[in-house]
């Protein structure tokens, strides 16, 4: 034993002074000086609440206050158009004053049709005018395109017609002047008849171009159903064109108006749930369809949850899930049939805010909770 | 060489200078683990050398012994000498034999119980000496690694306390304690890794060789009973 205990210590001696020669301190780690880099905190927001980006900070979010007071209902985005566009308003002075541009053609041909009566060479005048306001921004660029190749050919055609039948009309628009040069040797109606037909399909501008310098014949023919239409077109009524003109300013934003100064706030409202009273005003609509089996017992103990997923105008797509828990078997499954009931009955659920719609906590996916002896008794 | 204790003089992490730095409780308890190493390995060879010294005795004397010699004879020669193994068993169990015969025995029963008796006892001095410091080695394997640990405990806690009262958490002043600490474990675990891996193999080989001595005794056992019925019924017959 001596012996073998003499040997271990000798190995470890030997060990551990090889240990200590060898196993030197680990060479230190080179740290090379790096470049700090700076970082900006990026949040992911999923509530944010309707303001102004650029506004003081204040208690309340709340974008500008807008000029237009004239409530527009279920507008999510701030401006002062009457239709909710979704684009921001924007303060821009050129585009107003291009727009002022195209203006006065439109104000002046509309004012004649409204007095005038339903005559028929009136008509034909006025359906000059519309034209221009609807298809405004393309006919420009046709009178460039078009006199170069004609006015050489027919010269002479020009004046007559002016002189002779379209006095008025010429100086009212400059496309008028193009398109009657085709059809120089046709009757009045047609000119304008043509154009009016067209404006719907957008084709006139291409076509006439090309098919009134060469084919008479075709050209006759729309004499001829110039005239029937022309008739027709004596029930056309000006005020409905007027009514579906888009006067709205593209740059103008959406509808929703505000009251309250600016204050800080995000572009939309996002994430942030129904308030308290809107859920209650969402119940009260379920409450008055409902109508309870008398006589059940334990009605008290019964909790219904209702799941229900709703579009932007409160109708419920799919199925909605109805669970009741607590009470009894029997009263339990007529509480839960008659929610079901009160709730299709009242789709589609009304006085919701749109602008709570979209996010984790919008109104997109409903879930309410019913203490059925609240309004059942 | 140089290099290296540049290295330690201007770092102080090497691994004596750790061992230098540590606290007092931390030095005895690495000094302690050393020792238990030490110790360890001086069993590990001693009972390597014994283990392999029987194996070799007890084939030699089994070659002996069914050689076909007579067993009066190898009485007579291994009877003067120190015996271990099957051998001191052999010479146990023909001494009582010789005893019994001498003084003319009457019972062959109380003759054969005698001889098994004195086996038993050899047998067992016998596997006494092959477990002998076993123990220690399970001690050191078991124990090891938690006094490393209370070492490393220790350690950091008064690394710790140093940091409190430097006020810095900079890691340059938090390491040096931390990897001290640590060497207290990695020698626990050093001591403690051979000693249960070599208490594993010598209780196994412990084992074998006692089952080989019991065989043995079984076999001798036999033999002699059969030697005694066979001397002890001339007598009879003669009575």
């Amino acid at each position: 034993m001596r012996g073998s205990l003499g040997t271990s210590l000798v190995l470890h001696f030997l060990v551990l002074t090889a240990a200590l020669l060898s196993l030197s301190a680990p060479a230190p780690f080179e740290v090379t000086p790096e470049e700090s880099v700076s970082v900006d905190i990026v949040q992911s927001i999923t509530q944010t609440q309707k303001g102004e980006e650029k506004a003081p900070k204040n208690e309340k979010p709340s974008p500008k206050p807008t000029k237009n007071q004239k409530v527009v209902e279920n507008a999510e985005n701030s401006g002062e158009n009457d239709v909710d566009l979704k684009s921001p308003p924007t303060p821009a002075k050129k585009p107003v004053q291009t727009e002022t541009a195209a203006a006065p053609p439109k104000a002046e041909p509309v004012p004649t049709p409204t007095p005038e009566t339903n005559k028929v060479k009136d008509i034909v005048k006025e359906e000059t005018a519309p034209k221009p306001e609807e298809v405004a921004a393309l006919p420009i660029p046709k009178p460039e395109m078009v006199p170069t190749p004609k006015p050489e050919p027919q010269p002479e055609p020009k004046p007559q017609e002016q002189k002779t039948e379209d006095a008025p009309v010429p100086d009212a628009i400059p496309l008028p002047a193009s398109r009657p040069k085709p059809e120089p040797p046709k009757e009045e109606a047609k000119p304008v008849e043509k154009p009016v037909e067209k404006p719907p399909e957008k084709k006139p501008e291409t076509k006439p171009a090309e098919k009134t310098p060469d084919n008479k014949k075709v050209a006759d023919k729309k004499q001829e159903t110039a005239k029937s239409q022309a008739v027709k077109e004596s029930e056309f009524n000006a005020d409905q064109i007027s009514a579906m003109l888009n006067k709205q300013e593209a740059a103008g934003g959406g509808a929703k108006r505000s009251t309250e100064t600016a204050s800080l706030g995000a572009k939309k409202t996002l994430g942030t749930g129904l308030s308290a009273s809107e859920v209650d005003a969402v119940k009260g609509q379920i409450q008055g369809n409902w109508s309870l089996v008398a006589g059940l017992t334990g009605v008290e103990q019964v909790r219904v949850k209702i799941k229900v997923q709703l579009d932007k105008s409160g109708n419920i797509i799919g199925t909605p899930e109805v669970t009741a828990t607590g009470g009894p078997d029997a009263t339990r499954r007529a509480v839960e049939s008659s929610t079901r009931r009160a709730l299709l009955k009242s789709a589609p659920l009304k006085n919701l805010p749109v602008d709570k719609y979209d996010g984790e906590k919008g109104w997109n996916t409903l879930v309410l909770n019913f203490d059925p002896t609240e309004f059942a008794l | 060489m140089e290099h290296a204790d540049l290295a330690a003089a201007a770092t102080s992490v090497s691994l004596l200078s750790l061992f230098m730095q540590a606290g007092l409780i931390v030095k005895l308890v690495m000094i302690g683990l050393i020792g238990a190493s030490v110790w360890t390995w001086a069993i590990v060879i001693d009972k390597y050398i014994n283990f392999g010294k029987a194996r070799r005795q007890f084939d030699q004397f089994e070659q002996v012994f069914w050689s076909g010699q007579s067993l009066e004879e190898l009485y007579r020669t291994l009877a003067e000498r120190q015996n271990t193994g099957l051998a001191a068993i052999f010479v146990a169990a023909m001494r009582e034999w010789k005893k019994s015969f001498e003084r003319g025995a009457r019972s062959p029963i109380g003759l054969q119980m005698r001889i098994d008796r004195a086996m038993d006892v050899t047998m067992a001095r016998e596997g006494e000496a092959f477990e002998a410091r076993l123990g220690s080695l399970a001690t050191i394997g078991s124990a090891g690694p938690f006094i490393g640990l209370f070492g490393t405990v220790v350690g950091i806690m008064t690394s710790f306390q140093a940091i409190a009262g430097s006020k810095s958490t900079n890691l340059a002043v938090v390491a040096p304690g931390i990897a001290e600490a640590l060497l207290a474990t990695a020698i626990g675990l050093v001591a403690a890794i051979p000693a249960v891996i070599a208490y594993n193999k010598f209780t196994a080989d412990a084992g074998k060789l006692s089952a080989r001595m019991e065989g043995f005794a079984d076999e001798f056992s036999a033999i002699l009973s059969r030697q005694i019925d066979e001397k002890l019924q001339p007598r009879q017959a003669a009575q």
